[in-house]
């Protein structure tokens, strides 16, 4: 396969971001570090510093020919092929080469990223070839994936399993084959797209969260060198290239003290207290903290790791892997580590399995599967205690990572409940789905990530299909073409989407809602249903109403930070235009329905129903109804109201009247905990 | 090529000086890398987009590639015009027109990357890459209507391939990598939901457009209008003249932009406007900077000067603030104003001698 030379910008020319870069550049020194992952805000040079690094990394050895990038030092790793050869008594020819960075671009579907049937090989010779794909190009190297929260989870379950293995076994189309496939993971996100799944971030050794530089002088240098690359790449390279060869001497220099760096003992509890003291899941933080400790030492060019080297390696290490509090103990039967331990591979299976059996069925909304709720989807309710373990650890895992102290805002005993959630809404997102798949075969939208044999519309996979016929090719009759399809090969396209359920909140923002404990309360539920959409890849959106308008306060999307911030950040005050609201809500639930008939969406209204202001000329309650009257005749479109209105002397029960209208569930927050919440949101969806 | 005559000719869109300013400075300077129309219906966003492919200059591609590779450039190339450079072969050479490509809402993800050739795998049995949309908008506009409409998937492939000028494709048996360094034009009804923030941040510039309000303009836009419909090759040739002079200052500036240059003071501002409104990262800076210098050499001078700094800050800003609820997309002017004029003050302070 040739290669396309990028022209990057150099490494040593990016301006500030030093722990990113001194995270990457540990990275480059020790592979064992286990990746990194890059955080931050649009527009950091997280991509150009991630693409910058592939100049500053190291030669390795490799057997000549090699697709697997084999080590021929290493005789216990070497893949088949090697092994065969040495076998043979042949002497296998080495040669030295750049690590390489491979490129897992989003679109990627599951034939290249594992590897599949050679079929041109196949047609033209009839004999099987396996044709390696990603994970083969990147042993031994360092696979990127940018906007790494974008990529499709089934891809992402296959690097989980590779990763955990090091190994890479296919199992497909015809071909069997296991070569090994140890890499380095990359990724670099803006978490404002959503964020990563924990099992894959945890995968990552190190995580930094990048923002812009605040220094007016350092953004003026920024924007200067920019421009000077911009207008002539070969020559700022050229001027840069002294300071590229000092990092790269510097790597060079590292990478053989490193087997020379100690630690003391003393160190090593001092990462024991750390890693505790953030209450980490299980061990791998430990075992990493100690490793980058030593490779920052050898950074340093010293032989034994200092105490500032632990608080280094602990800022890097730590920061996705915090949680924030101790969780309460009575829910806690045993410690999670032993699950977290090795989290990977026996779970993965299961999903692997269920997706094989039912590709058709795959439930979209549970593409993030916390496994174990796959596994529900076929074993019954038996499994409800072990279930419940399980799901507290995924509980647990998922509570949102980074950046966190701050964001326990709401005095909502926020981790209880929203287990509960979780262990509710597991099951209408089942029988969701299976409604969704169903209307799924109907449409051809969607990403294509693998084929199936199963024959269900008429989105022919060309590409699977060709490999299904090729081996047979010799054997058939071709009449002009090069190829003979029989009715055996076709495979169709398996397309999965990362949207899920909608969750509307309609809000009501006006001065009425200003009674403070009202809002503080509207807000708390509406948390702890952000945190459940969070963890279920739900779409969310918010429309908020007050003074005389309503507007879409949070457009759909699977960001939960954002709609986070936004709902901290919501005024109240002035009349209250239910009307509008109820329109605004029901043209964007419209949008979205147009956009992706497959989903459902849940209005949840959230107001005491006094409408006193109105868009048109009617009166503003007979107007509200009338919009009800027209949301409900939308069947699609599921709703829910949460009537704000206080207990008192004088109670109005409009909200009541509201619900009623759109034959809506409804419910009074007073008596409204977050869990009972939740399964009002359950059964206002089934 | 009938077609071409048919388009409203671009001088004669009246009013809505900002869309026309943002969409004339990515014509002249690329590196902008595009703009995003948000407006209500009916105000000529489309129309706008499309007449500007008439302006669009000529550019140098080597004649037979299907990347337009330009032939003088080897950072930017395609493998196969690398590979044949490498060879020693000279590369044919051809001008044609800056494109403008169509990225339909409806398209699919194995049109706009690129997929396997099934002509070629049937016929040959061969392995060959097809390109899609992305090839063909290569060193052009890619243009897509209604883009908040536009499938989320197919969102994520753009990003992919905007932030690095570069579509890589690992899909469906092929495995593939060619330049995609393309200007992202996209025209939206912000009725119809908004943005992603991601997406939102790869457009150079973006304007906010309403309809015109003052009567005699509107008397205007409708007269041209109906004068277009009746007899569209006459009033396209009436317009000759001014879209003429529009193609060579285009073409002018081109030329000039090399040589403009941006003071340390006007870094300095830009900067600072950056950090005081409260922006993400720093593309914002960057695409400040670029838009001065080419709305400078827009206006034929080779130095950039406040006013240039100040035109390019809406643009530039509008879509980059962090906003809270309640508020419109918009650049607080107020605050805007504040941070120039405080630059002003400590700038006449510090260095007098430099100021005009």
């Amino acid at each position: 396969m040739s290669k396309f030379q990028r022209v990057v910008y150099p490494f040593s020319a990016i301006t500030g971001q030093e722990k990113m870069k001194k995270g990457l550049v540990l990275n480059a020194i020790n592979p064992r570090l286990g990746g990194i992952l890059v955080r931050g805000e649009k527009g950091t040079a997280k991509s150009t510093a991630v693409r910058a690094l592939a100049a500053l990394l190291p030669e390795i050895e490799v057997v000549m020919g090699c697709p697997f990038n084999c080590d021929p030092k290493n005789i216990t790793r070497l893949c088949d092929r090697c092994q065969a050869r040495l076998a043979a008594g042949e002497k296998l020819e080495t040669t030295s080469r750049q690590v390489q960075v491979i490129d897992l671009p989003v679109s990627a579907t599951e034939d290249r990223v594992v590897g599949s049937l050679d079929f041109e090989h196949a047609i033209k010779h009839g004999m099987r070839r396996f044709e390696p794909g990603i994970l083969a190009q990147a042993n031994r190297g360092i696979i990127y994936m940018d906007e790494v929260n974008l990529l499709d989870d089934h891809i992402v379950d296959v690097l989980l399993d590779a990763a955990a293995m090091g190994l890479n076994v296919v199992e497909r189309e015809s071909v069997s084959y296991v070569h090994p496939a140890e890499f380095i993971l990359v990724g670099t996100m803006n978490p404002e797209e959503g964020d990563l799944r924990p099992q894959l971030i945890d995968r990552f050794g190190l995580c930094v969260e990048v923002e812009g530089v605040r220094d007016p002088g350092e953004r003026v240098e920024i924007a200067k060198r920019r421009e000077a690359f911009d207008a002539d790449p070969m020559g700022f390279i050229t001027q840069w290239a002294a300071e590229e060869q000092a990092v790269r001497d510097r790597i060079t220099a590292a990478r053989q003290l490193l087997p020379k760096v100690t630690i003391t003992p003393g160190l090593l509890d001092l990462i024991a207290k750390l890693s505790m003291e953030a209450f980490v899941a299980g061990h791998r933080a430990d075992i990493i903290m100690e490793v980058a400790a030593r490779t920052i030492a050898a950074w340093h060019g010293r032989e034994e790791a200092m105490e500032q080297d632990v608080y280094e390696a602990a800022d890097l290490v730590l920061f996705h892997r915090v949680r924030q509090a101790p969780p309460p103990p009575p829910e806690q039967p045993e410690p999670p580590e032993e699950e977290q331990e090795e989290p990977e591979s026996p779970e993965q299976e299961n999903e692997e399995e269920n997706q094989e059996e039912e590709p058709q069925e795959q439930p979209e909304p549970e593409q993030a599967p916390p496994p174990p709720e796959q596994a529900d989807s076929d074993m019954e309710e038996q499994e409800e205690e072990d279930r419940d373990e399980q799901e507290q650890n995924e509980q647990e895992q998922n509570t949102p990572p980074p950046a966190a102290p701050q964001e326990i805002v709401f005095a909502v005993g926020q981790p209880f409940q929203v287990k509960r959630i979780t262990h509710e809404r597991d099951r209408i997102l089942r029988k969701g789905s299976g409604r969704r798949s169903h209307t799924k075969t109907a449409s051809k939208a969607g990403r294509y990530v693998r084929s199936t044999m199963q024959r269900k519309n008429d989105d022919l996979a060309f590409d699977a299909t060709l490999r299904a016929a090729a081996p047979y090719q010799v054997h058939r009759r071709r009449e002009q073409v090069a190829i003979a399809i029989e009715t055996g090969d076709i495979r169709e396209k398996v397309r999965e989407k990362r949207i899920g359920n909608f969750l509307l909140f309609v809000v009501d923002a006006s001065g009425s809602m200003g009674a403070q404990q009202r809002m503080v309360e509207t807000k708390g539920a509406i948390l702890s249903l952000l945190l459940d959409a969070y963890q279920k890849r739900d779409r969310i959106g918010m429309v908020a109403f007050k003074g005389n308008t309503a507007e879409v306060i949070l457009p759909p999307t699977n960001s939960v930070e954002m709609a986070h911030k936004l709902l901290e950040e919501l005024p109240t005050g002035g009349k209250t235009p239910l009307s509008a609201g109820l329109a605004k809500a029901y043209e964007v639930a419209k949008t979205q329905l147009l956009k992706d008939p497959n989903i459902s969406p849940l209005l949840i209204i959230i107001s005491d129903g006094k409408g006193n202001v109105s868009i048109g000329s009617d009166k503003p309650l007979k107007e509200a109804l009338r919009a009800a009257e027209i949301i409900r005749e939308e069947e699609r479109i599921k709703t829910l109201v949460i009537d704000v209105e206080k207990k008192g002397f004088l109670t109005f029960g409009l909200a009541r009247e509201l619900a009623h209208g759109l034959e809506a569930e409804y419910y009074k927050i007073d008596d409204l905990k977050a869990d009972t919440l939740v399964q009002a949101v359950r059964q206002s969806s089934e | 090529m009938s077609e071409l005559k048919k388009i409203y000719p671009f001088a004669a869109i009246v009013g809505q000086e900002e869309m026309k300013k943002g969409l004339l400075l990515n014509a002249i300077n690329p590196k902008l890398s595009g703009i995003l129309i948000r407006g209500e219906k009916g105000t000529a966003k489309s129309t706008a987009v499309r007449a500007l492919a008439a302006l669009l200059p000529e550019i140098e591609v080597v004649a037979d590639c299907l990347y337009g590779c330009d032939p003088d450039d080897i950072t930017t190339m395609c493998m196969n015009c690398r590979e044949r450079l490498a060879n020693g072969e000279t590369l044919p050479r051809a001008q044609r027109k800056m494109r403008v490509v169509d990225l339909p809402v409806s398209a699919t993800e194995d049109r706009v990357v690129g997929t396997l050739d099934i002509e070629q795998a049937i016929k040959k049995g061969e392995k060959r890459f097809e390109p899609g949309v992305l090839a063909q908008a290569n060193r052009g506009i890619l243009y897509v209507d209604e883009v908040n409409l536009l499938d989320d998937h197919i969102v994520d492939v753009l990003l992919d391939s905007a932030a690095m000028g570069v579509n890589t494709v690992e899909r469906e048996g092929v495995s593939f990598i060619h330049p995609a360094n393309f200007i992202l034009v996209g025209t939206m009804n912000p009725e119809e939901g908004e943005l992603r923030p991601q997406l939102l941040d790869r457009f150079g510039f973006c304007v906010n457009i309403t309809g015109i309000i003052d009567p005699a303009l509107r008397v205007e836009v409708v007269k041209r209008r109906a004068a277009f419909e009746e007899d569209p090759e006459g009033f396209a040739d009436r317009w000759e003249a001014e879209q003429d002079k529009l193609r060579r200052q285009i073409i002018e500036a081109k030329a000039l932009l090399p040589k403009v240059q941006i003071s340390d003071e006007m870094l300095f501002l830009i900067a600072g406007i950056a950090i005081e409104m409260g922006v993400d990262g720093h593309r914002a800076d960057l695409i400040m900077m670029k838009a001065a210098k080419t709305m400078a050499a827009f206006n034929g001078r080779e130095e950039v000067s406040e006013e240039d700094v100040r035109q390019s800050v809406d643009l530039a800003l509008l879509h980059r603030m962090r906003r809270k609820p309640f508020q419109e997309l918009a650049v607080d002017r107020q605050k805007l104003q504040g941070v120039m004029a405080g630059f002003k003050h400590s700038h006449v302070h510090s260095h007098t001698h430099a100021v005009k």
